[in-house]
């Protein structure tokens, strides 16, 4: 079984340096989606450093009760061993490149236990990705319960 | 009495700028920031077309309560008799330019009232601006529920 890093290796590295300069990689979106359900894949089996991968050095994230992290933080809770995902996926997933840019709207449901207490949260997420050094990055990541 | 458009115009335009040639960071963070503020005035004045100056067309905005609001819903929303913000506060506002994309993170906070009640909110929010057309334009943003 291919582990996640080697998926999100290829995926990030199979870019043609032609569109990365002019911005204009017609697989973009597919590639920033597959980069999307590896994360998710990645977050389920607390591979960091399948997460690392695809994350900039700067990114934030703002997660669903608020919290703000830069990557190391987000990457230390994900490893954390009160941290216990079973389930996350998407309902909905919507991706439009803006030059350089890709922007990710979508649904998530999300289960698991955390400090000992089990959770289910569903939420929407908006992704932003940069083309960056010949890789899809992501650089900012943010979740907001769904209330209504 | 103070005019939020013609100011905007003056930020909007990045005449030495484009997506590829060296950005100014300094520069651009502080234009940036600029037109978050004008953002801020325009949403209090109820300024729906200094609003759709910061905008892109595809502009993908989710709310606090986790509502996927497209460009014309969002103005619509502002635009609402019922709704009557008093007073709009960001603070602890960064900005990371990667290029022609810039990604702005801080926190919201804003008082009024809405559908006859008062309402007090505090927000982490970020939102993705793009360079286009030697403009910076907002594509995406997105709002979390903080506590006050």
């Amino acid at each position: 079984m291919k582990s996640a890093v080697l998926v999100m290796i290829l995926l990030c590295s199979a870019v043609w340096l032609t569109a990365a300069q002019s911005g204009a990689d017609p697989d973009a979106v597919t590639k920033v989606l597959a980069l999307e359900h590896a994360w998710n894949q990645a977050e389920e089996q607390k591979d960091t450093k399948a997460m690392d991968a695809i994350f900039d050095n700067a990114m934030v994230v703002v997660d669903y009760d608020g919290t703000l992290r830069i990557k190391a933080e987000f990457l230390a809770k994900m490893r954390s061993e009160t941290s216990h995902p079973q389930i996350e996926v998407t309902e909905s997933m919507t991706a439009r490149m803006l030059g350089t840019t890709v922007v990710v709207t979508g649904v998530y449901v999300m289960k698991g236990v955390e400090n000992g207490k089990a959770y289910a949260r569903r939420g929407r997420f908006i992704d932003t990705w940069a083309f960056k050094d010949g890789n899809w990055l992501c650089v900012t990541s943010q979740a907001t319960p769904i209330l209504h | 009495m103070w005019k939020v458009a013609p100011v905007l115009l003056l930020l909007l335009a990045t005449p030495r700028l484009t997506a590829q040639s060296a950005v100014q960071p300094a520069e651009e963070q502080a234009r940036i920031l600029g037109l978050e503020n004008a953002w801020d005035r325009a949403v209090k004045q109820k300024d729906a077309a200094a609003l759709k100056m910061l905008l892109a067309p595809e502009l993908v905005y989710v709310d606090y309560d986790g509502k996927l609001r497209d460009k014309a819903e969002y103005l619509a929303s502002i635009q609402s008799p019922t709704f009557h913000p008093e007073r709009i506060v960001s603070e602890s506002v960064n900005v990371h330019i990667y290029g022609a994309v810039a990604v702005v993170s801080g926190v919201y906070r804003e008082k009024g009232e809405k559908n006859g009640k008062p309402y007090t909110l505090r927000e982490r929010f970020t939102d993705t601006w793009v360079l286009r057309s030697e403009n910076w334009m907002c594509v995406a943003s997105h709002s979390t529920l903080i506590s006050p």
